[in-house]
């Protein structure tokens, strides 16, 4: 079965082209994937990501059960904070990346689409092997994502909230009432510019919502935007797609997610990841940017002097750089910032080279006005 | 169909257009298939000269999101590319019909476009 957003009627009148994610049918693109990208970069853009998953964790020892099954010790996150981070197994690699909010006497998890039931399912056996007082409830259906990002997401999201937005830190959440309905605010996004997202429940007041976000963006420009061009979004600041970036299993140690990890505490997978580290000979994440023509794409072999070294597990066209980036696992030795390695793109090599990320900073936008919309 | 669909040319069921003129064919792709690509950012040419058969793989078009292969409508051998598509590929979204063709191949068997689709065929796919 196909499963849609609650707000399917709003984006079929929008005139979303659809297509099908981790189970869900979803709006790929409104207008365009580069035009809604723009509108991102310069103004703002409003997101239905409904298909991620909500978990509520509570209970005596809902913070435990969190510090266990992720890398992060949840004990230092405070109430109205939230926090990324992995999902480990016993042997280190990721079951999904997520972020969970500290609200009150509760969490709640977003792990990726079509992840909701497999990592209920581990925090619920985990608390059980364990012995915690804590209980993980899969209520993704229960709830909407709005996603508002852009420079202009704070003043379209301002006028319709009594909450003083310039107070809320970045990765902050609390509640809040956005036109009048209550919502699960953060500070957070995945486009890698100002942004806010929304949890909303009943999924029915939903539409109220997403209308008056149009509504108030309307003077900046505001346009609904599809799972095209977040990806775009996302892959020009290297932010990890869990589908491609962890396929097959993947360390956070490989993936470059060493900053997520607080090794001060214990958790699932964490010998699997100290012995890893001492080894040291793991493949890594890796930025390449292409200086030849080509588009590189998920799977492409990676090479050096006509040698494998890796291959690529995302790859798009840039559209602010308009050059082909892609991310891939690269052996240690051969992916020095810099350095230039071939990408294979239908048997020809496209020379790229290795990038720190992200691609695009943060201020591209200013520094480029003549890109108009 | 809802795209434009031009009379005079002959199409394929995989969406590309064929215009004959004497011993040589122009080809592109319709109305329709830049529509669902949509936002075209790369096209890799074949190399002038190349033999291709009927079906064979003679371009890749690609949008920011999908890589899709343009099959030889008809046998024959390239004898010319659009070479300004290297740097404007988006002339394909703009004009698929006439600014945006892609390859002019010398075709072996003139037969073989008659077993192409007309506009009128192609409209009701």
């Amino acid at each position: 079965m196909v499963l849609r957003s609650p707000l399917y009627e709003n984006q079929v009148k929008l005139g979303a082209k659809f297509t099908e994610f981790a189970g869900f049918e979803m709006p790929i693109q409104y207008s365009s994937i580069r035009e809604e990208h723009f509108v991102v970069r310069k103004k703002v853009g409003l997101f239905d990501v409904s298909h991620m998953s909500n978990v509520w964790i509570t209970g005596s020892d809902a913070a435990k059960l969190i510090s266990l099954t992720t890398v992060e010790d949840a004990s230092r996150v405070d109430d109205g904070e939230s926090q990324y981070t992995a999902i480990l197994r016993e042997n280190g690699t990721i079951i999904d990346d997520t972020i969970f909010m500290h609200l009150g006497e509760k969490f709640m998890m977003i792990p990726n689409a079509g992840m909701n039931q497999i990592v209920t399912k581990w925090l619920n056996e985990q608390a059980k092997k364990h012995h915690l007082k804590a209980k993980a409830e899969d209520v993704s259906r229960e709830y909407v994502i709005l996603a508002i990002q852009g420079p202009k997401s704070k003043e379209t999201l301002q006028k319709l909230t009594e909450t003083d937005l310039d107070m809320v830190k970045f990765f902050g959440c609390q509640i809040v009432k956005v036109a009048g309905v209550e919502c699960i605010l953060s500070h957070t996004g995945y486009t890698g510019e100002l942004g806010f997202e929304l949890q909303i429940t009943p999924t029915k007041k939903a539409a109220v919502v997403f209308d008056a976000l149009l509504s108030s963006g309307a003077e900046f420009g505001i346009q609904p935007i599809g799972l095209g061009a977040r990806d775009t979004l996302r892959l020009e600041k290297a932010f990890m797609l869990a589908g491609n970036e962890f396929e097959g299993g993947r360390t956070p140690l490989e993936a470059t997610l060493g900053w997520t990890i607080f090794w001060d505490h214990e958790f699932i997978g964490k010998e699997a990841l100290l012995k890893q580290k001492e080894q040291g000979t793991y493949q890594r994440m890796t930025c390449l940017e292409c200086v030849e023509k080509g588009i590189p794409r998920h799977k492409c072999e990676i090479q050096k002097d006509g040698t494998a070294v890796g291959m690529v597990t995302s790859g798009t066209l840039s559209p602010c750089l308009n050059v082909g980036i892609a991310m891939g696992y690269v052996a240690p030795d051969k992916r020095e910032v810099g350095s230039i390695l071939d990408i294979m793109v239908r048997d020809k090599p496209v020379k790229a080279k290795v990038m720190k990320p992200p691609f695009v900073p943060k201020d591209w936008a200013q520094k480029h006005e003549e890109i108009a919309l | 169909m809802t795209h434009d669909v031009r009379d005079g040319l002959k199409y394929t069921k995989t969406h590309e257009w064929v215009k004959l003129a004497g011993a040589k064919a122009k080809i592109g792709i319709t109305d329709h298939a830049q529509h669902e690509l949509t936002d075209v950012v790369f096209v890799e040419l074949p190399t002038v000269g190349k033999e291709v058969k009927k079906g064979d793989e003679l371009c890749v078009v690609e949008s920011v999101k999908s890589v899709s292969e343009v099959y030889a409508p008809v046998s024959g051998k390239v004898v010319a590319v659009n070479t300004k598509l290297d740097d404007s590929p988006e002339i394909i979204n703009s004009s698929p019909y006439d600014d945006g063709w892609l390859v002019e191949l010398e075709v072996k068997d003139k037969t073989e476009v008659n077993t192409l689709l007309d506009a009128a065929a192609y409209k009701k796919l």
